[in-house]
């Protein structure tokens, strides 16, 4: 068997608040292969954020284990993680935050000036990003001209810029429309099938069922894993 | 080789970050800008007018003349306020034998000073005269510009003449040439024979301000207290050769004179011998003092430019916290994330630095003209000043830049 993507060993993330210890994460241990296509469902403050930013390396556990592309995350140092961040995952985000008054262009180029690749080559890449999101005449058009559905496309571009293995989507259609919400879907469905493994968080049933695995949580544990029966395809557009 | 190419990249990018987040608030950066302004603004100032000070000591001091000596009858007031038991004669049998056994002199230019005043019919002037010999004007470098200078037979005729400045002559002819014109000194009538080429003033000294009549004159005419001897002199200025012989000179000179008036071993001489060289050494450690207070108190307002500085970035720094978190979030290291905020506080030093030094040239240029003080501002000036403003970006920004490089990248992203 391969290594997973990713695997998490008695995952632990503690708060205190006023005094009090709260398990946002409580020893949740499971694994995400290359290519898996995954929705974590839960009520508010089940701690699916909480997870989704330890997996990102944006966070770091209290206490448990997380492998990602087999290494231990606890012995990477703050550079190495922004490089994991970098090179292995692309996050979009629920209200999309690109940089005001900065071009659809140069949002989607950010990551890239982080991975070293130079102007003109940034340029190229960002631009055949925006293009394969259906954006070519938007180039240079900053977020306040953009509809949500296209901020978010943008986002989706900037996550996808340098390559990722992995794609981590905390609620990316809580602020757009139905129809704008199944086309962002399609959009995850088709880069799926295209290789790259996709991880949302949703609140919606429906949306959950354009996922191939659906993982719930509930105070901060994993109460049921199982794969989605009669799975949604969206036309893709 | 890529390494610096990409880095040199990086730091482009940003430029280009802290000019787009500058323009964004434009109102406030100008406000931040404006004390990096004025304080390099003072601080060049500062740098300017003391050099300035310095090349204008340095001129006083080549309008004395060079590879001179000056010899004055008061002891070496390194030894304490002198006392008027321990008051010196010269004479100028002296300043004689000074020619005559110092090896190396070229002239001797013995002096009387006196403040006299001056009458014409409707004005008067009050000044300083100089009774002295056709040496010096060889020894101090003095020629007239208008007429003729001193020669041996007014001295020897001890003739009612005199050679005045152009200060002195714009006071008492407004309107026309000096030379020929009668003029009471002291209420005796001199006849004025040329006008002294003007040596313009230094540190408000100013060097037109003077009259030169023969010594013999001076001596019979207009002293009002009388001397100790037929011959005494207030002072002696010895011109020599070149340097190597004023140095040794300075030494000669006090062994003969000490000889001559029979100062006992180990008593203090009763006269001083100054050269130029020392002159100018001791004037020019006044005038470095001078400018680095000049320049201390200037830096205060330099500091507290970097203050605001801080202060500012520390503000774009907690506006910015979610930028920060997102950036992180796509990938950029601590040092990307504190070299942002380090760019973006030297570019606005820099920019600070290049207005207030613009400033501080025209400003220069314009008190040059009116105070006709020089304020010269040299390249090195310029670049210590843009530098140093960098500098200023540097370390005042580097604490919020740091600050913002040790944020938690998951706070950072969820702050607001
Ligand atoms: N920074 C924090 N400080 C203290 N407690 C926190 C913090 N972040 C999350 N929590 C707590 O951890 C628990 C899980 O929060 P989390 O944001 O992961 O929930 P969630 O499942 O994403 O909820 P939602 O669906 O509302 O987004 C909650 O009880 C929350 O109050
Ligand atoms: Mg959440």
């Amino acid at each position: 068997m391969t290594t997973p993507l990713l695997e998490t060993h008695n995952l632990v993330k503690d708060y205190a608040i006023g005094g009090e210890i709260v398990h946002a994460v409580n020893n949740v241990s499971l694994s995400i292969s290359r290519g898996e296509f995954v929705a974590i469902m839960g009520a508010s403050g089940s701690g699916k954020s909480t997870f989704m930013n330890m997996i990102g390396c944006l966070d770091i556990p209290t206490s448990g284990t997380l492998l990602l592309d087999g290494i231990d995350t606890k012995t990477l140092d703050s550079d190495a993680l922004a490089e994991i961040r970098n090179r292995k995952i692309g996050f979009v985000f629920q209200q999309f935050n690109l940089l005001a008054r900065t071009s659809a262009l140069d949002n989607v180029a950010v990551p890239l000036i982080y991975a070293g690749i130079g102007y003109a080559e940034r340029r190229r890449r960002a631009q055949d990003r925006l293009e394969a999101m259906g954006l070519a005449n938007r180039l240079q058009n900053t977020p306040a001209k953009l509809s949500g559905g296209q901020q978010q496309r943008v986002a989706i571009a900037r996550a996808l810029v340098t390559d990722p293995l992995m794609l981590l989507a905390d609620e990316p259609t809580g602020a757009l429309d139905t129809q704008t919400s199944l086309d962002i879907m399609g959009i995850f469905q088709k880069l799926n099938d295209d290789g790259i493994t996709v991880v949302l968080v949703t609140h919606e049933p429906d949306i959950a069922e354009y996922a191939a695995r659906r993982i719930v949580f509930r105070d901060g544990q994993v109460i049921e894993d199982a794969a989605v029966k009669s799975r949604r395809r969206a036309s893709a557009a | 080789m890529k390494d610096v190419l990409t880095s040199f990249a990086g730091w482009g990018v940003n430029v280009a970050i802290a000019l787009t987040a500058l323009r964004t608030n434009l109102m406030r950066s100008i406000l931040t800008t404006l004390g990096v302004m004025i304080g390099v603004f003072s601080v060049i100032l500062a740098v300017a007018v003391g050099n300035g000070a310095q090349v204008s000591v340095s001129q006083q001091i080549a309008t004395l003349g060079s590879n001179m000596a000056i010899v004055v009858p008061q002891p070496d007031s390194g030894s304490g306020p002198p006392r008027p038991s321990d008051r010196g004669r010269l004479t100028e049998r002296d300043g004689q034998a000074i020619l005559r056994e110092v090896s190396g002199v070229s002239a001797v230019a013995p002096q009387i000073r006196s403040s006299v005043q001056i009458v014409t019919p409707g004005r008067s002037a009050t000044t300083q005269a100089t009774g002295a010999t056709p040496e010096y004007g060889i020894v101090s470098n003095i020629t007239a510009s208008e007429g003729r200078f001193l020669t041996q037979s007014d001295i020897g005729s001890a003739a009612r003449v005199a050679v005045i400045g152009e200060t002195v002559a714009n006071k008492l002819f407004p309107e026309t040439s000096p030379v020929g014109e009668t003029i009471r000194i002291n209420r005796v009538p001199f006849t004025v024979i040329g006008l002294l080429e003007s040596k313009g003033s230094n540190l408000g000294n100013d060097n037109d301000d003077q009259i030169v009549v023969p010594i013999t004159t001076l001596r019979q005419r207009l002293l009002t207290t009388a001397t100790q001897g037929p011959d005494d002199v207030t002072l002696i200025f010895v011109g020599f050769e070149d340097e190597d012989s004023l140095l040794s000179g300075q030494k000669e000179i006090e062994r003969l004179l000490r000889d001559r008036y029979r100062v006992a071993k180990g008593k203090i001489n009763p006269f001083t011998v100054r050269t130029t060289t020392e002159i100018a050494e001791t004037t020019g450690e006044v005038t470095q003092i001078f400018q680095a207070v000049l320049v201390a108190i200037a830096s205060i307002s330099l500091l507290v430019g970097g203050i605001g500085i801080m202060n500012i970035m520390l503000v774009s720094v907690t506006e910015r916290t979610r930028e920060i978190g997102l950036r992180m979030a796509l990938g950029a290291k601590r040092s990307d994330i504190r070299n942002q905020f380090l760019v973006e506080a030297a570019v606005l030093c820099v920019i600070g630095g290049a207005i207030g030094l613009s400033l501080a040239i025209l400003a220069a240029s314009i008190f040059e003209r009116v105070a006709e003080f020089p304020a010269p501002i040299g390249l090195d000036t310029a670049i210590m000043a843009v530098a140093f403003s960098a500098v200023i970006g540097l370390v005042f920004g580097g604490y919020p830049a740091i600050r913002a490089s040790r944020l938690s990248p998951i706070e950072a992203l969820r702050s607001e």
